[in-house]
């Protein structure tokens, strides 16, 4: 019984981080209908942030996450006037923004092994304090801890956004009927790129905890993070930020109870659970919210 | 005495015609045709393993090319390199391409078993020499595959390491072992030795299982581990994996009297680095070179100190097991193409044989068996121990070789 406690309560801790690791690759793809396939590469970006905000200067890797946010999201303005009005004045933009977020991805990558050489890298657990957390008379890392809580906060301030301020409902109504949101006179690009520039400093954000929730960081890793996340995204669904915290929570507890009682089938099981959900439901278990909303 | 004469001109005529006819046919370069991963898992081991080889190269051309016996004379070193990007398809159609385009005279495997694997049917098939620098798996030196066309130059096969591991655990009286590794076949192979030497030494392994080799997370999977009570848990894993352990065992708050990892022994640096000095103090690994360090012993190419003064020299950096290997490997090509009678591969593969078990590089001795697995290397078992230069992954055991007492049970956390 401890284990099945304790394997439930780290499902939720993972699941809310992985939650942050997929909620800026759906809020692009709901506002824009362009799939980033670079999302694990900006992740990666953001970790080798905290890395070097931790070993260069010493700093808590917590200090990263103002600087990243304001960096991340300043450098993805021009990147989205550079290639998304582009993509969307094409026949099929979600088809070639797969080919061209790959391509930017594969960029990333190789940019990342000149400047950051291919060694794994990581910052010691112990920046959190060397003690474990007792919750619900179960210890866990407080990496976890903080990470979740770093998690729920950031997925909280993206509802906030959505649903509490006028930008963000001109956000909901482009990702309903993007169409509809132009007639009315939304500045549809203005919205698009805040949304988009949320997105990535997101990922960025998710990266700063990612060696204490992935493991080693290496140039490499993006790609993975991006089936990842696109896994946790379509479980919840496909434009539906909402959907993301249930996908991720799914993803963390399949994770977690695998790891638990069928250790060999822990990796593979997260993907078992998406070929059921699409067999299912295949717009995703919140799927029909998301276009009556 | 005219006949004498004419006997005299004759031989003297056959005699240069002989040399000459050598000189024509010798290449105006020895091409050394290798891969290495720029990119992808194997990257990090992969590019310092092929530095490596580039330096010897650097060197070897610097002092007007390789000796090759068969030609009588030095020969200038041509390195024809592809970068596979960690990945088997790739690799496998590069492989072929150094040796049906290439036409490279010798063939250098890309770092570990997985990028090794897909090298040796194309070798065999192709009946050239492959010289696997790191590829250790068992799998590959099997005597009932009969296949004489790979030399593995350094470490021994990675079902051979844990067996001072077990005579350590056995030495120490721990009988209560959980063993965990990630499912690959280098990591598989370990575990099982362990395991099956541990129960021919009477220990009781208490836990013994595998994860993915993805696997990131393994607070839950430690505290399973710590349900069954051991005291000992050796994790097997590739660095990523180590890392990820480490990280996550110094956080869990759990106890165990002995932790053994056994990337330490190939980037502890690397591994160092990325976990702490409080993750890493007191964890038992394996002890390879340049931790452990062979200078007295070296009879064949320079010592470990030489090697690493002239490495620095050069502007290389961060000199660890793979960038070792890659230099070795390119010694014992050097010293096969030095004892090779004739320029054949069959001719290199034997003269292998000649200098087995005779020649001590700074990477151990070099000692093959005849179906080309390194026999010569063993691991000691070392501990990451504190002493007035910082923590240091130092030999433990066996006794011989050890220059520090091991620490065991560890302190508690």
């Amino acid at each position: 019984m401890s284990l099945l406690e304790y394997a439930v309560l780290a499902g939720i801790f993972y699941g809310l981080y992985f939650a942050l690791v997929g909620v800026g690759l759906n809020l692009i793809f709901g506002v824009m209908r362009i799939i980033n396939l670079a999302h694990g590469d900006f992740l990666i970006l953001g970790a080798y942030g905290a890395f070097y905000v931790f070993h260069l200067f010493g700093w808590n890797p917590l200090w990263a996450i103002p600087i990243e946010l304001v960096v991340f999201f300043g450098l993805s303005l021009p990147l989205y006037y550079l290639l998304v009005p582009r993509l969307q004045k094409s026949g099929d933009p979600e088809m070639l923004s797969f080919i061209l977020f790959f391509g930017l991805s594969q960029v990333i990558e190789a940019l990342a092994v000149f400047a950051f050489g291919n060694d794994q890298r990581s910052i010691p657990a112990s920046v959190f304090g060397g003690s474990p957390v007792t919750i619900a008379g179960q210890v866990y890392p407080a990496s976890w801890v903080v990470s979740a809580a770093v998690g729920m906060a950031g997925i909280t301030l993206i509802y906030l956004y959505l649903y509490h301020t006028r930008i963000g409902r001109a956000t909901r109504a482009i990702m309903t009927e993007r169409s509809e949101a132009v007639v009315t006179g939304i500045s549809v690009h203005r919205v698009s790129a805040v949304a988009f520039g949320i997105g990535i400093a997101t990922a960025a954000l998710a990266g700063i905890f990612s060696p204490f929730m992935i493991g080693a960081i290496a140039p490499s890793l993006g790609m993975g993070i991006t089936v990842t996340s696109f896994t946790i995204i379509v479980i919840g669904s496909l434009g539906n930020p909402l959907g993301t915290v249930l996908g991720g929570l799914l993803y963390g507890e399949a994770l977690m109870l695998m790891q638990t009682f069928l250790t060999s089938w822990a990796e593979m099981f997260p993907y078992a659970l998406l070929i059921l959900v699409l067999l299912v439901k295949p717009t995703g278990l919140l799927g029909k919210a998301v276009r009556s909303a | 005495m005219l006949r004498k004469t004419l006997a005299r001109m004759t031989l003297g005529t056959a005699a240069l015609a002989f040399s000459l006819g050598a000189w024509a046919s010798s290449p105006s370069t020895i091409k050394i045709g290798t891969l290495y991963a720029g990119s992808g898992n194997f990257a990090q081991a992969s590019t310092r393993q092929y530095d490596g080889l580039k330096f010897w190269a650097k060197q070897i051309n610097a002092e007007g090319g390789l000796f090759v016996k068969a030609y009588g004379k030095r020969i200038p070193v041509q390195l024809v390199a592809y970068n596979d990007q960690s990945s088997t398809t790739l690799a496998a159609s590069l492989y072929n391409r150094l040796i049906t385009q290439d036409q490279v005279n010798i063939l250098v495997a890309d770092y570990g078993s997985v990028l090794t694997s897909v090298a040796i049917p194309l070798a065999l098939e192709h009946h050239i020499v492959l010289f696997d620098e790191t590829g250790t798996s068992g799998k590959f030196f099997k005597p009932e595959d009969k296949n004489r066309y790979i030399v593995l130059t350094g470490l021994p096969t990675s079902s051979q390491w844990p067996k001072v591991l077990a005579n350590f655990l056995h030495t120490v009286g721990s009988k209560r072992i959980a063993i965990l590794y990630a499912a690959n076949d280098w990591s598989g192979s370990q575990a099982e030795t362990l395991k099956t030497s541990l129960k021919a030494l009477g220990a009781n392994v208490v836990f013994y299982e595998s994860v993915p080799n993805s696997t990131s997370s393994y607070s839950t999977i430690l505290h399973r581990i710590a349900a069954s009570k051991p005291e000992v848990v050796a994790e097997f894993g590739y660095s990523n994996n180590d890392i990820a352990f480490l990280q996550n065992y110094e956080s869990s708050g759990l106890y165990f009297p002995m932790v053994f990892v056994p990337n330490p022994a190939l980037h502890y640096e690397v591994v160092r680095k990325a976990v702490g000095d409080q993750a890493i103090r007191h964890v038992f690994s394996y002890v390879a070179p340049p931790l452990i360090r062979y200078n007295k012993e070296v009879n064949y190419g320079p010592t470990l100190d030489a090697f690493e003064a002239a490495y620095a020299k050069s502007g290389g950096k961060n000199v660890d097991l793979s960038t070792v290997a890659g230099y070795n490997t390119g010694l014992i090509v050097q010293k096969t193409l030095a004892t090779s009678a004739t320029f054949t591969q069959e001719a290199m593969r034997n003269a292998v044989d000649t200098f087995s078990g005779k020649i001590f590089t700074l990477d151990g001795l070099f000692q093959v068996n005849h179906e080309g697995a390194q026999t010569g290397e063993s691991l000691p078992v070392g501990q990451v121990l504190p002493t007035p230069h910082g923590l240091q992954l130092l030999p433990v055991f066996p006794l011989k070789s050890a220059v520090a007492k091991y620490v065991y049970p560890t302190p508690g956390k």
